[in-house]
């Protein structure tokens, strides 16, 4: 196991091992994607951590990538500022580096979409040590090519993310949540009256035969506007630990596969309702993004009905001894993703396995 | 040397014949873009009417080697369409079709030749509209905002052309059709959706966009202030941030940009103040108007020197052609001017524009500043006299200045690219290893180097040996290579 704990520590960590290397942070998603194959050495990012520069009237910050985002968190609350992120492995200490590398996301990609659209410079490591940075800290930036969106969802395959830079969002005054019981066909209809209106929700999940609205604003202004949404779809108002509950299903329990799913957020209920042996689900009505926990045998099926519905699936968690696949069929840029790897890694050092069978 | 008569026919046979300009008085119309001071007569101009059509012509391209330029509406500012010697341009043009508007999903699916302002036109009917505003909106096309990650005034608040893309169709240099990204943003790998926009044509030519709409707001404020000075107009901006404001858009204009739009639109700004700034908050009514309150005073408390608030519709439309006029009627008050697209940090603000004034001044020519203040793009216009031989001494000015913004920790460019008129400049900006990486990446998408060949990534026959400025390397940085 390798331990840097800087870019160059991490730099000198990879030019000194040889052959194959998988890239591990604080392990909250080491099951994810393809299996990893068998690697000469691991490299330990959970060294990295720590705020490079936080710029508060720039609402920029510059972290380590093996940074836990809960831990950058509670340095930026004292300035009211936070990463407007909520994927459900924060609160297991993922990294920002490992969060960034799965394109994980949660509810609040309604409003603010993926890390990707958060992360405004990056550095990186390559396989032959090169050291490349693109972005920086301004929001606005179109200089050369985003590298940082290249390594969104390369789970550890074309580079080590060393540090990454992000946009900052001011914590909302108040906040508030509205849960209304309902089936997952009445919550769609719902989803549609609450994005058809002006009620701007911050977040809009259906799971476990409840949705869930969340809404921020202001504290002189959010009572105003809850009442409002109430009127017209009902419910009331829930605990703010709802989310964490919402989190917990997405983490999903041992012993059960759990896949990411992804179609027009009009056809996720037919979706949902056709896939075998599921057990629990969040729904992300306005985003069409799924999670379900299924059989782990029920997974090659659940890829190959998302893929007819024109969908993406991925797996999250793999039980221990099955092997179920991470991916269906392959996205019509395989050509591109073969290439894009075979110059940035042409040995294949980096995280073999991830996208098996696609490269 | 010109591309061979077979060569002609060929691409007459894929497409037809009135569909390929070969006439040098014709071709003539697409030797530049925006960025007049560069221009090449392209050999063969054509104008595929489908996706299929440009796939076909980019193999005609692939098989013989023959470099291509993908061009919109040509209303690019960094000479990214430029097109290439013994090249061919491709426009897309003719593939305007709006093919989908989906507001159940709140998604549009458009040809790369729909403008900007056509796909909010298709989508306003369901309340929806689509968020990147570009000041060029009526003209430029979605495929042109692709290529260029292009920006807009709202773009503070709801992100850029790249936050609005969820999945581009892609002719890749050897004319195989891709598609990157998907319905709802989610990635089968890294994001190649992303890598795309903003790569300035040189990745591959779209054909196919489909875009995120959003609900039209409930409510718009809008406010347009002057002040004493640039400085107090700063302070707004950044005191409006610090109380956890996000405005939908802070525009910031000088003595000279008012005088300028003034003159063209009598837009009622106030001629002779050192800045005006435009805020405008969008959101439901209730958060509005709180907040649209706090603004008020926090332009108060900084001495703002007159207040005015739009009172309808037709008020509000009037301050922003006033500060949308501002860059054309730069034209009125000058003979020439040159546009930069810098950022920097916010908080700099200040005092760039202070080094900006001192450098114009230093230089004999006056520079009019008319920018997005809340994200820190500047737009300085360098204004200047060619009949007055003063040429060489603007564009040095000018290019001084974008080097400057990536001194006080910014970009070279904001939303403009870099195209032609920026690669020499990239060095500054960017480590050679770098820029190393990202020749990779584009070798990865086109090896042979075919697509919008010169533009963005420097090369030393366009550039020369020039050294870059000292900037320090990462490794440098953490300590793992020293400089003396
Ligand atoms: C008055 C004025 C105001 C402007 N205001 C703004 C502004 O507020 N914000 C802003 O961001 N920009 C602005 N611009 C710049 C310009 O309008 C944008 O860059 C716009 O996106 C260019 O679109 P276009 O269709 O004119 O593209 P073109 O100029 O034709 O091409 C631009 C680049 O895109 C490539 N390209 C074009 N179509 C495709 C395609 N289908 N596939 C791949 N590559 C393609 C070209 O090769 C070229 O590199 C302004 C320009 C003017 C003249």
């Amino acid at each position: 196991m390798n331990a840097p704990t800087d870019l160059r520590t991490l730099r000198t960590a990879v030019l000194d091992t040889s052959g194959r290397l998988a890239v591990a942070g604080a392990g909250t998603a080491a099951g994810w994607g393809g299996a990893l194959e068998p690697v000469d050495a691991v490299l330990d990012t959970t060294g990295m951590r720590g705020v490079i520069a936080h710029n508060p009237g720039d609402m920029t910050v510059s972290v380590r990538a093996g940074t836990p985002l809960r831990e950058l968190a509670a340095e930026l609350a004292p300035h009211g500022q936070h990463v407007a992120f909520d994927a459900a492995r924060v609160a297991g200490g993922a990294t920002v580096g490992g969060l960034f590398a799965t394109a994980d996301a949660g509810p609040a990609a309604l409003v603010h979409g993926s890390l990707r659209d958060l992360v405004i410079g990056v550095t990186l490591v390559l396989a032959d040590g090169t050291v490349a940075s693109s972005g920086g800290h301004v929001i606005k930036n179109v200089a050369g090519y985003d590298l940082a969106k290249l390594v969104h969802g390369s789970y550890g395959t074309l580079a080590v993310i060393a540090e990454v830079v992000l946009r900052l969002h001011p914590v909302p005054e108040s906040t508030a949540t509205l849960s209304v019981a309902c089936t997952l066909p009445e919550a769609a209809e719902l989803a549609a009256v609450v994005l058809g209106g002006p009620y701007e929700p911050a977040a809009l999940e259906w799971a476990e035969g409840t949705l869930l609205i969340k809404v921020d604003g202001t504290e002189r202004a959010l009572p105003a506007r809850v009442e409002r949404l109430r009127a017209a779809v009902g419910g009331s108002t829930a605990e703010p630990d709802i989310w964490e509950r919402h989190a917990a299903l997405v983490r999903g329990a041992d012993g059960r596969a759990s896949i990411r799913v992804g179609v027009l957020p009009s056809r996720l209920p037919e979706l949902l309702g056709a896939l075998p042996r599921v057990s629990t689900t969040t729904a992300g009505l306005g985003t069409g993004v799924a999670t379900v926990t299924v059989e782990p045998d029920a997974v090659a099926e659940a890829h190959r009905l998302v893929h007819e519905m024109g969908g993406t699936s991925a797996l999250r968690a793999r039980p221990a001894g099955t092997d179920a696949p991470a991916w269906g069929p392959p996205p019509s840029a395989l050509g591109v993703l073969r290439a894009i790897k075979a110059e940035l890694d042409p040995k294949g050092r980096f995280g073999p396995g991830r996208f098996a069978p696609w490269m | 040397m010109g591309l061979s008569y077979a060569v002609r026919r060929e691409f007459e046979y894929t497409l037809s014949p009135q569909d390929v300009i070969s006439d040098p008085v014709r071709c003539r119309a697409y030797e530049c873009d925006g960025l007049t001071g560069y221009r090449v007569i392209p050999d063969l101009v054509l104008l595929p009417r489908t996706a299929e059509q440009v796939a076909s012509a980019v193999r005609v391209c692939a098989e013989h080697g023959i470099p291509f330029v993908a061009r919109g509406a040509g209303t690019g500012l960094s000479g990214g369409a430029l097109p290439v010697a013994d090249g061919v341009v491709i426009s897309l043009a003719r593939l305007k079709r709006v093919l989908e508007v989906d507001p159940v999903n709140r998604r549009a699916v458009v040809e790369p030749g729909v403008t900007n302002l056509e796909i909010t036109k298709a989508a306003a009917p369901h309340g929806l509209y689509y968020a990147p505003d570009p000041s060029s909106q009526q003209v430029c096309t979605i495929g042109g905002n692709v290529a260029e990650n292009s920006g807009g005034a709202h773009c503070l608040k709801y992100g850029f052309t790249t936050n609005h893309v969820l999945s581009v169709e892609v002719v890749l240099a050897d004319g195989s059709v891709v598609t990157l990204g998907s319905d709802t943003g989610e990635q089968l790998g890294p994001d190649l959706r992303g890598t795309f926009l903003g790569s300035e044509g040189t990745l591959g030519i779209t054909t196919k966009i489909t875009v995120r709409l959003l609900r039209t707001p409930e409510s718009v404020r809008t406010l347009l202030a002057d002040f004493p000075s640039i400085a107090a107009a700063g302070d707004v901006v950044s005191d409006v941030v610090a109380a956890g404001i996000v405005p939908a858009a802070v525009e910031m204009m000088d003595t000279l940009a008012i005088e300028a739009a003034e003159e063209a639109v009598h837009a009622g700004y106030t001629v002779g103040v050192p800045a005006a700034l435009v805020v405008e908050l969008d959101g439901p009514t209730e958060e509005c108007d709180v907040q649209f309150e706090q603004v008020k005073q926090i332009c108060e408390r900084h001495g703002c020197t007159r207040l005015h608030i739009a009172g309808s519709p037709e008020e509000r439309a009037a301050i922003w052609r006033g500060r949308k006029a501002a860059f054309a009627a730069v034209g009125r008050i000058s003979p020439d001017y040159f546009v930069q697209d810098g950022v920097v940090p916010r908080t700099r603000l200040a005092e760039v524009l202070d080094r900006i004034a001192g450098m114009g001044a230093d230089a004999g020519l006056r520079v009019a500043n008319v920018f997005h203040a809340g994200d820190g793009n500047l737009h300085p216009l360098v204004l200047y006299s060619a009949a007055a031989g003063e040429t060489e001494r603007a564009e040095k000015l000018s290019g001084e200045i974008a080097e400057l913004c990536v001194e006080m920790g910014g970009s070279l460019s904001g939303e403009h690219g870099i195209g032609t008129d920026k690669a020499c400049s990239m060095p500054k900006m960017f480590t050679e290893d770098d820029l190393a990486v990202m020749r990779r990446v584009r070798g990865a998408f086109d090896p042979r180097g075919l697509c919008n060949p010169g533009k963005v990534l420097p090369t030393p026959r366009l550039c020369g040996e020039r050294p870059g400025k000292y900037k320090p390397h990462p490794l440098e940085e953490s300590g793992v290579i020293e400089r003396l």
